[in-house]
């Protein structure tokens, strides 16, 4: 498993965000620290929506997180627009957060309960002032019809809106400083299913509408399939696979990538299902496994996936890489079971 | 086949609050042949976990039920006084969503299932322990003597749902809820927990109901399955009739907003317009209606009483999908651009 390695990383000049080996550690007492993110490299294109997935404790939502600077940062770099996220400070970093949005999984919880949601939606840009332009009641407005919330309901608070309006209110507030990237972390997971829908198409309209740069995290398989362009699958604080969204899912060589599609109530046609029998728990990520990270629920583990951590590397000449020792051949598809 | 094991008529739960009285199950009806695995799907507000917490006698005082629920011969709802410390918990049994929250954080795994053995089944402590040991053998915990020991924070969510399982096996019941039981872990362990589930189910010969707001889930662990919606059971039939030749549009519906693996990235989906159904005193109409894009006069007036082929097909609906009647209501309405609640509907988004 193991993301190290700048294989992935594009050269295009149309890359907006590229993260370098970044590494995240939390203390947790004793001189301990949970390593949440250790050293993984990936970028953004333009106009791109990049899809992370994996489980609890995988550390997707820590490398959102870092991008827009909401935990520290051990080491790598952040680069955006010539700007190094990662070691800025101060009046510069504040500077270039507006670029930078997200959005949470709890769309209730993340709205402030005691504030008209005219006044929520409209605070980024009362903050900013001239600079970022200037308040108004048409643009608060426009931002809530473009969410397909009623301008006439902006006196109201959070309380008095279903889940998948508050979480319509959180795109709009994401949406009011003109950001070029919008985080999304979890955006539908406190959904139900028929709300769902409605939010994942407004993504895709304000995404289509206002040139957005997208960084989607689920762990819901089918959801990221659904909004992405490219897929990130991590596993334990490292970079599994890399791929186009659909030909990752269609020709899924990483042991893990094949475990997790495998493991939906409905697989993937692409992957057999006896492949989901991963074996055991997750690791600590206090003490993650040496080699690669996976080694202990591997069925393809072999001496060299305890010793040594494979590096990223690109397959044939797609847009497709991974970190495997013993990638899964799928020149032949198991599709027709 | 006799019969069944599970009967449900009529059940109605209503729970008086200050902005007045929200009618959480509305008259449901349904059966459960002893072995099966019913699956009950519905979002929040659906109605589906009141059911459950209706059987299992788990309701607050102020609900209001009324309705008949029989289980194998005994009506559920007049179980005598002395009987009832030994009724539920033995022979019908629930595992709950979160399992950090079902165990008692501040006492070993092994005494919680103990308990359950000494006070239902009066074992001696030596006998409940052994029996510990093997039931969290059984639910695939690995180190089972040493697991039993342990407090629930030393475990994962994937091992404390087993735990949580294993208590709810300890009496060997004929019948287990599972309310939503894999909601809260992660998909490789979720995979897991439903093999766990079914296994059980299988050997021990015991029938299940499965309530979950996936359909993947449903659509690939139960024998039947059951769609609510406004606290109504809005269609009932074979899993794979369900999902094959869904009669309700809101079935319908629902299988056609979700984002689908094998569907290339970008698909646009099929959101269902409108909101939910407001449970506090609901209008006597079909609750899909204001939502539905084949509704017609006639769903405005009445609450579509259950039709089809009853224990096969069952569905609420008076202008079903994938039918003349429902066919000849879209056509209606995709003339019209709009139903009549007002809502607007175009004709690509039609029925194939």
């Amino acid at each position: 498993m193991a993301g190290t390695g700048h294989a992935p990383l594009r050269d295009d000049r149309d890359v907006l965000l590229t993260v370098r080996d970044l590494e995240v550690e939390f203390p947790v007492g004793r001189n301990e620290v949970v390593h949440a993110v250790s050293g993984i490299s990936f970028d953004v294109a333009e106009g791109e929506t990049l899809g992370i997935v994996g489980e609890s404790g995988c550390g997707k939502s820590t490398v959102a997180k870092s991008i827009i600077r909401l935990n520290d940062i051990k080491s790598g770099s952040i680069d955006y627009q010539g700007n190094d996220l990662a070691h800025m400070e101060g009046e510069a970093l504040r500077q270039i957060r507006p670029d930078l949005q997200m959005i949470f999984q709890d769309p209730i919880s993340s709205l402030n309960p005691r504030r008209k949601i005219r006044d929520v939606i409209s605070e980024g840009i009362a903050v900013w002032g001239n600079t970022k332009g200037s308040w108004s009641q048409e643009r608060v407005e426009e931002l809530m019809v473009a969410v397909g919330i009623d301008p006439k309901f902006g006196e109201r608070r959070p309380h008095q809106f279903s889940g998948g309006q508050c979480q319509r209110i959180g795109i709009a507030r994401a949406l009011a400083l003109d950001p070029k990237v919008l985080i999304c972390d979890e955006p539908v997971s406190a959904l139900d299913v028929s709300v769902q829908a409605q939010v994942l198409n407004i993504l895709e309209d304000m995404k289509a509408r206002y040139g957005l740069t997208l960084l989607f995290i689920s762990h819901d398989l089918s959801v990221v399939k659904n909004v992405s362009d490219r897929i990130i699958v991590m596993y334990l604080g490292k970079v599994c696979e890399i791929g186009n969204a659909d030909e990752l899912y269609e020709h899924p060589r990483h042991p893990y990538t094949r475990a997790l599609l495998a493991s939906i109530p409905e697989p993937a046609p692409t992957v057999d299902v006896s492949e989901s029998d991963i074996e055991g728990e997750l690791p600590s990520p206090i003490h993650p496994p040496a080699g690669c990270r996976f080694n202990t629920r591997c069925q393809h583990a072999t001496d060299i996936c305890f010793t040594d951590e494979p590096v990223m590397q690109q397959v044939g000449d797609s847009d497709h890489y991974l970190a495997c020792h013993h990638p899964v051949e799928v020149s032949v598809s198991v599709g027709e079971r | 086949m006799g019969d069944p094991q599970l009967t449900v008529e009529d059940l109605y739960v209503r729970f008086p609050t200050s902005r007045g009285t929200v009618e959480a199950v509305n008259g449901v009806n349904f059966t459960l042949e002893k072995g099966q695995m019913l699956g009950i799907v519905g979002e929040s507000g659906s109605g589906k976990s009141v059911t459950a917490k209706t059987l299992m006698n788990l309701l607050p005082r102020t609900a209001e039920v009324d309705g008949n629920i029989t289980f194998e011969g005994d009506d559920v709802r007049a179980v005598a006084k002395e009987r009832r410390k030994h009724f539920w918990g033995v022979k019908m049994t629930m595992v709950f969503q979160d399992p950090m929250t079902s165990l008692n954080p501040v006492k070993r795994c092994g005494e919680q299932i103990t308990e359950t053995l000494r006070y239902h089944l009066g074992d001696d402590k030596a006998t409940a322990r052994k029996k510990a040991i093997d039931l969290l053998e059984q639910v695939g915990v690995p180190e089972p003597a040493k697991r039993v020991d342990q407090y629930p924070h030393e475990l994962s969510g994937g091992l404390r749902q087993r735990v949580v399982i294993a208590m709810a096996l300890a009496c060997e019941p004929s019948l287990l809820i599972a309310d939503e039981p894999t909601t809260a872990v992660d998909v490789t362990v979720q995979k897991r927990l439903l093999d766990l589930l079914d296994g059980l189910r299988r050997d021990r010969g015991m029938s299940m109901i499965l309530i979950t707001h996936d359909l993947g889930v449903a659509r690939g662990r139960c024998d039947d399955v059951a769609v609510m919606y406004g606290g109504r059971l809005v269609e009932r039939a074979p899993t794979e009739t369900l999902f094959a030749d869904s009669r309700h549009p809101y079935t319908e519906a629902l299988l056609r907003t979700i984002p689908r693996i094998d569907q290339p990235s970008h698909t646009r989906l099929e959101p269902i317009a409108g909101r939910p159904p407001e449970l506090i005193d609901p209008a006597e109409e079909c609750a899909f209606a204001p939502r539905c894009r084949y509704a017609q006069p006639d769903c405005l007036g009445t609450i579509p009483p259950v039709g089809g082929v009853r224990g096969q097909h069952e569905f609420a609906c008076f202008h079903p999908a994938n039918t003349e009647r429902g066919r000849q209501a879209l056509d209606a309405n995709l003339a019209a651009g709009q139903t009549v609640t007002g809502l607007q509907i175009q004709a690509n988004a039609g029925v194939n």
